[in-house]
């Protein structure tokens, strides 16, 4: 069990500033969750505090139940990988690894081999030989003695710290899953970027620990060598089953690797839920710009009910809302009212023809990304829209159509309209414990005492 | 083109002779004196000051003279050696440990303690010779007593030389320190375990210039030695040698003695002077 909980925590830095605010957050056991957000929105600091590496200005922070609010990081259990590897310039990577274990000098418990046990019995027998032949006041205190071996073979040996074999067996264990096993002799200069991290990752991983920190640990590698270090992060996450709590300003690794993803700016957290809650159904126009590349569109326009249906009043063209939107904003009863209209890039479609709820934009620049094209287009009047085209289900015909200068028509998934609230931001459908991201953050707790 | 190369590469020769004729001048007229004060040692025949350069007499009378029980050089070699000692010692731990603390640790006053401390070692040492004196002699340490009087001052205020250690533990990356507390290392350990392996040379770069200061250091050392022979470290005791009334019959000892003074520098520079290249340039481009 190792659930980590942070109960209204705050990090004050000298001259009133306040880098995390009222921070809540109950990571449960087993749980990886990735924090997420622009820099200097206080992700890596809360990080830390969890680490032990800054103090906590405010609130509780709970490790398995405990507080450690005031424990040294050495005696928190947590390992934790750092951006820049962080690795002993004067040790060998086998050095390096073992580093955290030499350090450990807790007591454990080891069973007794057979030899031991039978020079413990011996000792007992001579003992007793003692005994025999001593007068009353010693015979009591070799009794003592005697009860004294007998309880110890009970109990099994007590060694402080680890073994050098035991320290062998943990590290090569771990350099053979990181695949780091030729690399052992080296000194970490002879080595590069992504075997580092690799050695950084092992250093973590041989300790017993309750909760497995990352700092951005990916940020530092190219972008082919990050995408294969994630997939080991997700396949070495299943291998050592424990809490994680992983750093990262790049969303597509918050997504792919996060059960659950904590998005924060400015101190603040936005919102926290699965990458599915996160990318469907944003709280704010922040998160929902933040997740997911390129950016989503928005447009300033109008929500219309009418009768039992809704449509939205873009460029004087009628969008029609359907399916879960128009569900949600009935049971939410919502009105005519002005929006913030938000549509992924992806949820946008190039039409065939100038029907019904579609608008017409010309292509100002046409980015051929291999797999699908990012068109920059823009409508009648000068609004800026991007819109991202799959390449695959295209005819050649298509294709030759997608030039700058062009016309096209886009027709907007109806199921993946966002309507935000224009002052606040808030998306309409989102429940009462959004927050917003326009103007001076209010915490819902805040906005109830108001 | 072919000619005009040609002419470059002559200029070029020609800037380098005259270089190199003004180097070669004038590493004859610094090296001089030192095959002037060897040769001197190696003459054994009148011992005073005679003004030939070329010894009279070869042998190593000189030296055996040092070493027998009629002079006090052994007395003030030992005491020279003893103060270098501790005072290298004490002087690196302390260094080390104000610049440790000034790069890693944020407390109060820690600029305006940086700042009074750089005002401070404005001042030549010197100026604060009397009162040093004087507060030595009322401790006692002082004539007879003046080793660990010296040895006092020598460690006392070395502190103040932290500079070059904190350049170079400032370019050591923070995260280094916090790697090891995450993975277990108390502070200490973090320190010795993690921060001084990786000091290596400039350590090294401590130990040779706290140990060169004390070892030829006169000024103080006469001062507080006061003329006596039990308290005197070696320079200021061959320089009693020189005096209008020794110069007679002790010159030819004091070159050889300073022949022997110059034998445990020059063994620790040919051993550590990779280190010692390393840990000036190490803390001055890096920081």
């Amino acid at each position: 069990m190792a659930r980590v909980q942070l109960e209204n925590v705050k990090k004050i830095y000298s001259g009133n500033v306040t880098a995390v605010h009222d921070f809540n957050l109950d990571i449960g056991d087993k749980e990886f969750v990735v924090f997420v957000g622009p820099s200097g929105c206080g992700k890596s600091t809360t990080l830390r505090m969890i680490a032990g590496l800054e103090d906590i200005s405010e609130g509780t922070l709970k490790i398995d139940g405990e507080v450690v609010n005031d424990l040294q990081p050495k005696d928190r259990q947590i390992s934790m990988v750092f951006q820049n590897y962080a690795l002993y310039p004067h040790l060998t990577v086998f050095e390096n690894m073992a580093f955290p274990l030499r350090l450990d000098k807790k007591i454990r418990i080891h069973p007794w081999t057979e030899k031991e046990i039978d020079g413990l019995n011996n000792q007992i027998k001579k003992l007793q030989e003692q005994r025999d032949a001593a007068n009353e006041k010693k015979k009591a205190a070799i009794d003592k003695k005697i009860e004294f071996i007998r309880a110890s073979i009970e109990k099994g040996k007590e060694v402080k710290g680890f073994t050098n074999d035991e320290i062998f067996e943990r590290v090569t264990n771990a350099a053979k899953v990181l695949g780091i096993t030729n690399f052992l002799t080296r000194k970490p200069k002879a080595m590069s970027g992504g075997q580092r991290q690799r050695v950084a990752i092992g250093r973590a991983m041989v300790k017993d620990c309750k909760v497995f920190l990352m700092d951005e640990p990916l940020s530092n590698l190219d972008a082919k060598l990050r995408n294969q270090m994630r997939a080991e992060i997700i396949l070495l996450r299943k291998r050592i089953n424990t809490t994680f709590v992983y750093v990262t300003h790049d969303q597509t690794e918050a997504m792919t690797l996060g059960d659950r993803i904590v998005c924060m700016r400015d101190g603040f957290i936005m919102q926290v839920g699965t990458p599915t809650q996160l990318f469907d159904m944003p709280d704010n126009l922040f998160v929902a710009q933040f997740i997911g590349a390129p950016m989503m569109n928005t447009f300033l326009t109008k929500l219309v009910k009418d009768g039992d249906k809704y449509y939205v009043d873009l460029f004087n063209r009628k969008l029609p809302v359907s399916g879960v939107k128009a569900d949600g904003l009935k049971a939410k009863g919502i009105q005519t009212r002005d929006i913030l209209l938000g549509i992924r890039p992806e949820h946008l479609i190039v039409a065939k023809d100038s029907g019904e709820g579609t608008i017409p934009v010309t292509i100002e620049v046409n980015e051929m990304m291999g797999s699908e094209y990012h068109l920059h287009v823009s409508s009648e009047d000068g609004t800026k829209i991007i819109v991202r085209i799959p390449t695959i289900n295209l005819s050649d015909k298509e294709r030759e159509n997608m030039v700058p200068g062009n016309v096209i028509n886009l027709a907007f998934e109806p199921k993946a309209m966002h309507f935000f609230d224009p002052d606040s931001e808030i998306n309409l459908l989102a429940g009462p414990e959004a927050v917003n991201s326009k103007g001076p953050i209010i915490l819902p707790s805040e906005r109830e005492q108001v | 083109m072919e000619r005009r190369s040609m002419g470059m590469a002559a200029k070029r020769r020609t800037a380098n002779i005259i270089t190199y004729v003004i180097l070669v001048m004038i590493s004859i007229i610094w090296i001089i004196p030192f095959i002037f004060l060897i040769l001197q040692a190696f003459d054994v025949g009148n011992p005073g000051l005679t003004g030939n350069v070329w010894p009279e007499k070869w042998g190593l009378g000189n030296f055996a003279y040092l070493f027998s029980s009629e002079s006090n050089f052994l007395r003030w070699y030992f005491n020279t050696f003893i103060i270098a000692l501790f005072a290298c010692v004490g002087q690196t731990a302390m260094q080390f440990m104000m610049a440790y603390a000034l790069s890693r640790f944020r407390f109060k006053l820690r600029k305006p303690m940086m700042n009074v401390m750089l005002v401070l070692g404005m001042f030549p040492g010197f100026l604060t010779m009397i009162v040093l004196y004087e507060v030595l002699n009322s401790l006692g340490m002082t004539s007879d007593n003046a080793v660990p009087g010296l040895i006092l001052v020598n460690i006392a205020s070395s502190g103040m030389g932290y500079y070059v250690a904190k350049g170079f533990l400032d370019t050591m990356p923070k995260s280094l320190d916090e790697a090891a507390e995450v993975d277990g290392a108390t502070k200490f350990q973090v320190f010795y375990k993690v921060v001084m392996p990786l000091c290596k040379p400039i350590v090294i770069y401590t130990v040779l210039t706290s140990f060169m200061g004390p070892w030829g250091d006169y000024i103080f050392a006469a001062t507080i030695a006061k003329g006596s022979q039990e308290g005197m470290n070696v320079a200021t005791g061959l320089n009693s040698w020189l005096s209008t009334a020794n110069i007679g019959g002790y010159y030819k000892y004091f070159c050889a003695g300073g022949v022997i003074v110059a034998i445990p520098v020059i063994i620790l520079f040919l051993f550590l002077q990779k280190y010692y290249v390393e840990g000036v340039t190490g803390g001055a481009v890096k920081g």
